[in-house]
């Protein structure tokens, strides 16, 4: 999959960047980028001309960094699948990475990613939380049969809140 | 006035902005971390918002979230407290980016300041006195030997993005200065991300005297005297008091004109700190200046009477200040101490664990602000401040022997856990620092001297026998502090 983050912010002091201190901001953000996702790394670009990360790795990790001036503090960057604790007995939640608003389809009018009764398999997107204008799939970290949707369509949902309820088979 | 505002941040700071922002009818959102959904900024708040988990770097650090939580619940303005983001100008843009208000200065001020290379040559235009060191920093270790060498020894090595008493190392010996100098840069990098560093002359028996500014969006502006932050340990200050003891009057104006006549230079606009190092000639060299309310704001409110959190509220809303200079009339003697949950026999390591008891002081002139209470569990993600003692006394005297009262009466406890109350108590017994004759020396003194040993217990009346609180029991370790430079201060350390 790939990251890709392009801005073209003013720096603080209210002119354009230099192209060096782009390059030096890139090189953090990318630096951070690849701690902190998990997976191995296959290709990094940094370009300054408009200001261009891009990560490559060789697994999907179900994150898109968020884009952000360079050399910014930390953005959202979608943790590994969050570990779902059972609710009861073979039932199982996944979880939404961030603060930000759920959709259950990947466009308006468009098939949902999951309706009820459906079988998923670990790493399966289940749904989008939109923060900050930017997609975050969210991914089932399981096999399991979907019993129940806890959170509507466009409903703001909290860090940890449970979005989908999972049987394990 | 705005009708709500989000606090982006947690603990005592996060409560106090919570009071002040319901004594001006504002109504309150507080983002909160995994770890601090039991806390009481969130049960008193009128919108919690779960932010991430407890690394602060996906929680208090993470702007993005703060921003979204702010848009969801219409917040107009976010309050970032002291530490995680109060001072990162790009936070302030992205703040200003998505229609919210920043309370704090304007993003360009506030990193023209944070860089305090960059502090310094701005300061130094506006006519403020600096320590002998370079204004520009050093890209060599050869620059740096010359610089310290033209100055004189003791240095020291300081990060320009430094800052919270980060970055920055002593250096005695000429032999000394190219590892210092290495490492100083490295850990810089480490934690700022920036390994630029300048070297000044590193005064010994000098005095930590700051200056709290006010400043409207409107070119007005006043200072509220000075405090004193001289009891440090390794930058990290444990004991404030205000005014600044032992100093003329004529030195104590002149550096407050001072440092108000240079943040008015700059744009500077709401509370901000300008910090000085005093020399036992009366001579003042400016350090810094922090563009946030400070961990000891208290002890200003409590001589002035004025409350620096509404007035920050008041300033971001863009009012015009409605205090002017002839309206400050320091009264009084306001000290305060800082209970941090740390083992001070053993390097003041933290000592995170539940709170089995907890009672604060109280009684005249005593002001405690705390998030701790019974039932409290101390984690290890932040840093370790649970409470702020403040009291005021008509002299010195006075306040020292009321807040000695009242950390008699302060009963913390709990599993495991040890606080600097002890030795919060060894530094008011002091006869120096009793005599305000203390320099930033006081606490090195106090630690080299014996091993801590806690004070017995005053005579008292008959009544509930109230125990010193977490006498530190346990034998000094031989293990060292943990940490021997002082870039470990990151709130947020997940361990």
């Amino acid at each position: 999959m790939t990251a890709e983050s392009a801005t073209s912010a003013p720096s603080p002091n209210g002119g354009r960047p230099g192209h060096e201190e782009v390059l030096t901001g890139l090189r953090r953000h990318a630096r951070q980028l690849v701690d902190e996702l998990a997976g191995p790394v296959r290709r990094v670009r940094l370009r300054s001309g408009d200001t261009v990360l891009e990560v490559e790795w060789h697994d999907p990790v179900g994150a898109v960094p968020a884009p952000r001036p360079a050399a910014l503090a930390p953005a959202p960057v979608a943790p590994p699948p969050v570990a779902a604790g059972p609710v009861a007995d073979g039932r199982s939640v996944v979880r939404s990475p961030m603060v930000g608003t759920f959709y259950r389809a990947p466009e308006p009018g468009a098939a949902p990613f999951v309706a009820v009764g459906d079988l998923v398999r670990p790493g399966q997107v289940i749904g989008i939380v939109e923060a900050m204008k930017l997609m975050n799939e969210v991914t089932a970290d399981r096999a399991g049969r979907v019993i129940e949707l806890l959170v509507g369509d466009g409903q703001p949902v909290e860090y940890d809140q449970p979005l989908v309820a999972v049987e394990t088979l | 006035m705005f009708e709500k505002v989000l606090i982006a941040n947690r603990g005592e700071i996060a409560l106090r902005v919570l009071r002040a922002c319901r004594e001006l009818g504002i109504r309150t959102v507080v983002v909160y971390s995994s770890a601090d959904a039991d806390s009481l900024p969130v049960r008193l708040a009128d919108e919690a918002v779960r932010i991430g988990p407890p690394a602060s770097r996906r929680s208090y650090l993470n702007a993005a979230a703060i921003v979204e939580a702010a848009r969801r619940t219409g917040a107009q303005a976010v309050h970032p407290g002291y530490g995680f983001l109060s001072e990162d100008a790009d936070f302030a843009e992205i703040c200003a980016d998505n229609g919210l208000t920043f309370i704090g200065p304007p993003p360009q001020v506030m990193s023209a300041l944070g860089d305090k290379s960059t502090a310094r040559a701005l300061m130094l235009e506006a006519g403020l006195p600096l320590p002998p060191g370079s204004v520009q920093t050093l890209p060599t270790v050869e620059a740096a030997a010359e610089v310290a060498a033209g100055i004189g020894y003791p240095v020291i090595v300081k990060a320009a993005a430094g800052g919270g008493g980060r970055g920055m190392t002593v250096v005695r010996r000429p032999a000394d200065l190219a590892r210092a100098y290495a490492r100083t840069r490295a850990a810089a990098q480490a934690v700022f991300g920036d390994d630029r560093v300048y070297v000044e002359r590193y005064l010994t028996d000098a005095r930590h005297v700051e200056v709290q500014v006010l400043c409207d969006a409107h070119g007005a502006g006043v200072h509220l005297g000075t405090r004193d932050c001289s009891v440090q340990r390794r930058h990290q200050k444990l004991v404030e008091e205000a005014p600044a003891p032992g100093l003329s009057a004529a030195t104590l104006d002149a550096i407050a004109a001072t440092a108000l006549r240079g943040v008015l230079g700059v744009g500077f606009t709401g509370a901000g700190t300008v910090e000085f190092l005093v020399d036992d000639e009366e001579r003042f060299h400016f350090l810094e200046i922090n563009c946030r309310i400070q961990v000891e704001h208290p002890v200003t409110e409590m001589i002035t009477g004025v409350d620096l959190v509404h007035e920050q509220l008041h300033v971001a809303a863009g009012v015009p200040l409605r205090l002017r200079q002839s309206d400050v009339r320091p009264h009084g003697v306001a000290v305060e101490c800082r209970i941090n949950v740390e083992d001070p026999a053993r390097g003041f390591a933290p000592t995170p664990g539940r709170l089995t008891r907890f009672t604060p002081p109280g009684g005249p002139f005593t002001r405690v602000d705390t998030h701790g209470h019974v039932g409290y569990v101390v984690g290890p993600h932040y840093d370790s401040l649970l409470a702020k003692v403040a009291v005021w006394g008509p002299d010195r005297t006075l306040a020292l022997d009321r807040l000695e009262r009242a950390l008699d009466e302060f009963d913390v406890d709990g599993p495991g856990v040890r606080t600097t109350i002890p030795f919060v108590r060894r530094v008011l017994d002091d006869p120096t620092f009793r005599k305000a004759a203390h320099t930033t020396a006081l606490v090195d003194r106090l630690l080299a001297a014996s091993a801590p040993a806690p004070p017995p217990p005053p005579p008292r009346a008959a009544g509930r026998p109230c125990r010193p609180a977490a006498v530190a029991a346990a034998p000094p370790a031989a293990r060292p502090a943990p940490r021997s430079d002082s870039l470990d201060h990151q709130p947020g350390r997940t361990r």
